[in-house]
């Protein structure tokens, strides 16, 4: 009796010790797929068979060149802030913010698309900078509160936000209240040097596409090939040892944050300028991108370039949310129900993948 | 006999296709979603009994459209074969301008706006009628001469309303303020509530407004105040004990009127530049109502046939049967009497409407100024 008999044999799951680089990629893909599962079963009990509706979304979105138009239109502000974020994660620097600093940017561009003469020329450039400028500056302040005070970035980036959005309400009724909308509550319309250009009969301005390309690439070089790159990781993956090496927590809150919120601000520009042409209610600006792409940024394991796929992934959803609107006359509550699920599944399956499922012989 | 049915199923099919195309097909853009109680639902009704009673007619509709981003989804509908287009928002009137520019051989009609176009037409029906006379009962029902006012956003639609509910309310109370509290924003209960809530403590008992939720009945009710609430829609149901009138609305009446006209080829894509509905009691566009075909809660009937009034000619009327009156007389095809008749002062006493003359549609969309007895912040009031 060397070997046991089979029913002493039995699967074990147990903590693995040394969790392989794939592992990562299987669960989060399974995570996703479960995700999916699970709404599914909310279509069906909608009406919906959950085929029907996935064979729909895909045809109206991939399929189809306004579907795609309307994906690449939300992939812009997911991208922008998404890998903004992915930096502020990897330091552990948890802005969840990105709505209200998307906001500041939409009002710095607002501001001075309506306010400051400028050559016609400079009109769209100086909105870019000056909305990454608000938005970085406003994260700032809850690095500076963080760096200085200790105060939970969390709990400030959240709650500026509200700040935010209430300012946008103050200034649309109040001062910026245009003289040409009856009194609306918007601002007059952005005059045309302060339009963004779009692909012809879409909503999709590109100039901010590119930006947003522009800006993964850039921030996955400063993570990875720059000596502040290195000191943001060392700092997000271990800050004793960071302040042993001399690198200063600061300066590394600072940068993410700026970067972070500046991006954001990119994306509140790219909205104001390329879609609404003027500033109105904080609601319509953003559709919750900012939170949206914490899912993006999380998807994307804190690396700038994979926001790429996994901000297509939610743009995808987004849109489709639109095509089930419509084609299928679903309510649209249904595709916040699927990013829900998509982020708990993300979230709960985390664990997982420091555990392992191995075939194991009792000890006789 | 494999040919027979071939040729039997094309013959089928082709009817099928024939019976298909001769459907009108009509598509309605909706800024909330229908079950908001108020707006997009009172939308949604119409689109319903419009589709009930036509039976050519063939609609479809998209919900929680945000603004400034209609146009894909207008895109959509084109390509879906829609060749009616309503849009039902003040917000997508730019957007519904240029979708009418970029495709017209479809028709379109913007609810609540006032650009128009050769196949672009506007329409509403609106409440200033129906708040003039809740502010007649809630003047009347007042113990605190306290009325509480809930409002949206403070734009020329609300502001017209809250100055007609006023100037009701002055008619039968003239010691009676309506305090206003903004909440900035069409569907939000939360913030809703919390202005009731302030309303109340600042001794407000009858309560109107203008969002689209039952909240402020619900808290009214809750302290067993009284709403002249049903807003939209019917909202009787909401506290059966204190919606003592309300605000209903039929859109259907502008749909199926607009849409019948469509369909015998008297509206086209070429001549709707002038075509406008402002459509009122007179259309039975909307109603004054609890309920639907109970103008007052029988409840409050007593209360407010017991509560004497001078009406216009100086003859001691009750409440009741002024409300009565006077709604029969704006429900004329020739309205006999309108609330915005001059001479009418501001609340800052400055003359609005000189004496002898009504205020036109133009006037009335685009009103800033406050009436008499109204307290509370009023963004852009003219000095």
């Amino acid at each position: 009796m060397n070997k046991p008999p089979p029913s002493l044999r039995r699967w074990v799951f147990e903590p693995d010790p040394n969790p392989p680089a794939s592992r990562l990629w299987l669960v989060s893909l399974l995570a996703i797929l479960a995700a999916f599962l699970a709404s599914g079963l909310i279509f069906w009990a909608y009406g919906v068979s959950p085929l029907t509706a996935y064979i729909t979304v895909i045809q109206g979105t991939l399929f189809d060149s306004t579907g795609l138009a309307e994906v690449l239109r939300r992939f812009i502000p997911l991208v922008l802030i998404g890998s903004g974020l992915t930096l502020a994660f990897r330091a552990q620097f948890f802005n969840i913010g990105a709505e209200g600093q998307l906001l500041m940017g939409a009002v710095a561009a607002a501001g001075i698309a309506l306010f400051v003469p400028l050559p016609a020329a400079l009109v769209l450039p100086t909105m870019f900078v000056v909305g990454f400028l608000a938005g970085g500056a406003y994260a700032l302040v809850a690095a500076v509160l963080k760096a200085r005070l200790g105060v939970n970035e969390i709990l400030t980036t959240l709650m500026f936000n509200y700040v935010a959005s209430y300012l946008v309400i103050y200034l649309i009724n109040g001062p910026w209240q245009g003289k040409t909308v009856r009194g609306f509550a918007y601002t007059d319309p952005f005059p045309p040097a302060a339009v963004l250009p779009t692909l012809p009969g879409t909503l999709v301005h590109w100039p901010t596409l590119i930006l947003g390309l522009i800006m993964t690439v850039f921030l996955q070089l400063l993570l990875s090939r720059s000596v502040l790159g290195y000191e943001l990781r060392v700092a997000g993956a271990n800050p004793t040892a960071a302040r042993y090496a001399g690198i200063s927590a600061t300066k590394v809150v600072w940068l993410v944050a700026l970067c972070s919120g500046g991006a954001a601000g990119l994306a509140g520009v790219g909205e104001a300028a390329g879609i609404h042409q003027k500033l109105l209610d904080p609601s319509q600006i953003s559709l919750g991108y900012g939170f949206t792409a914490v899912i993006v940024a999380y998807l994307a394991r804190g690396n700038p370039i994979l926001t790429i796929p996994t901000a297509l992934l939610m743009a995808i959803l987004f849109a489709g949310g639109d095509v089930m609107k419509v084609s299928l006359q679903m309510p649209f509550r249904v595709i916040d129900a699927l990013s829900g699920l998509l982020l708990l599944f993300l979230i709960g399956s985390e664990r997982l993948v420091e555990y392992r499922l191995r075939r194991k012989e009792n000890p006789q | 006999m494999k040919l027979r049915w071939i040729a039997l199923a094309a013959v089928f099919l082709g009817a099928m296709g024939l019976a298909q195309s001769a459907k009108l097909k009509a598509c309605f853009v909706y800024v909330g979603p229908p079950g908001d109680y108020g707006w997009t639902f009172a939308h949604d009704q119409g689109r319903k009994l419009a589709e009930k009673a036509l039976p050519w007619l063939e609609t479809k509709y998209v919900e929680s459209v945000p603004e400034g981003q209609a146009m894909p989804f207008i895109d959509k509908f084109v390509k879906d074969g829609c060749q009616v287009i309503f849009t039902t928002s003040f917000g997508y009137m730019d957007e519904t301008v240029a979708a009418a520019k970029k495709y017209p051989n479809v028709i379109f009609a913007h609810n609540a706006g006032y650009k128009r176009a050769p196949n672009l037409a506007t329409y509403m029906a609106d409440f200033y009628q129906v708040y003039y006379l809740s502010g007649l009962m809630a003047g009347a029902l007042t113990k605190t001469d306290k009325v509480g006012y809930v409002g949206a956003y403070p734009v020329p639609e609300v502001k017209r309303h809250i100055d007609a509910f006023a100037l009701g309310v002055q008619a039968t109370n003239p010691k009676a303020t309506v305090n206003v509290k903004w909440i900035n924003a069409w569907f939000d209960p939360a913030k809703a509530a919390e202005a009731a809530n302030a309303l109340i403590a600042e001794g407000s008992d009858v309560f109107s407004y203008t969002e689209d939720s039952p909240t402020t009945i619900q808290v009214a009710a809750k302290k067993n105040l009284l709403a002249i609430g049903s807003h939209y829609s019917p909202m009787l149901k909401y506290a059966p004990n204190n919606v003592v009138s309300g605000q209903i609305v039929h859109w259907d009446k502008i749909y199926i009127d607009f849409l019948t006209k469509v369909h015998n080829g008297t509206y086209t894509n070429k001549n709707l530049q002038n075509v406008d509905y402002w459509w009122l009691l007179s259309h039975n566009a909307v109603e004054l109502g609890a309920d639907i075909n109970m103008p007052i809660n029988p409840k409050f009937i007593p209360a407010l046939k017991a509560k004497m009034v001078k009406d216009s000619a100086g003859k001691m009327v009750s409440v009741y049967d002024l409300v009565m009156t006077q709604l029969k007389e704006m429900s004329q095809p020739k309205p006999s009497f309108d609330p915005f008749t001059g001479p009418l002062k501001d609340r800052n006493g400055v003359l609005r409407v000189p004496a002898g003359k009504t205020m036109t549609e133009e006037e009335l969309t685009s009103m800033e100024w406050a009436a008499p007895g109204v307290v509370g912040a009023w963004p852009n009031e003219p000095k």
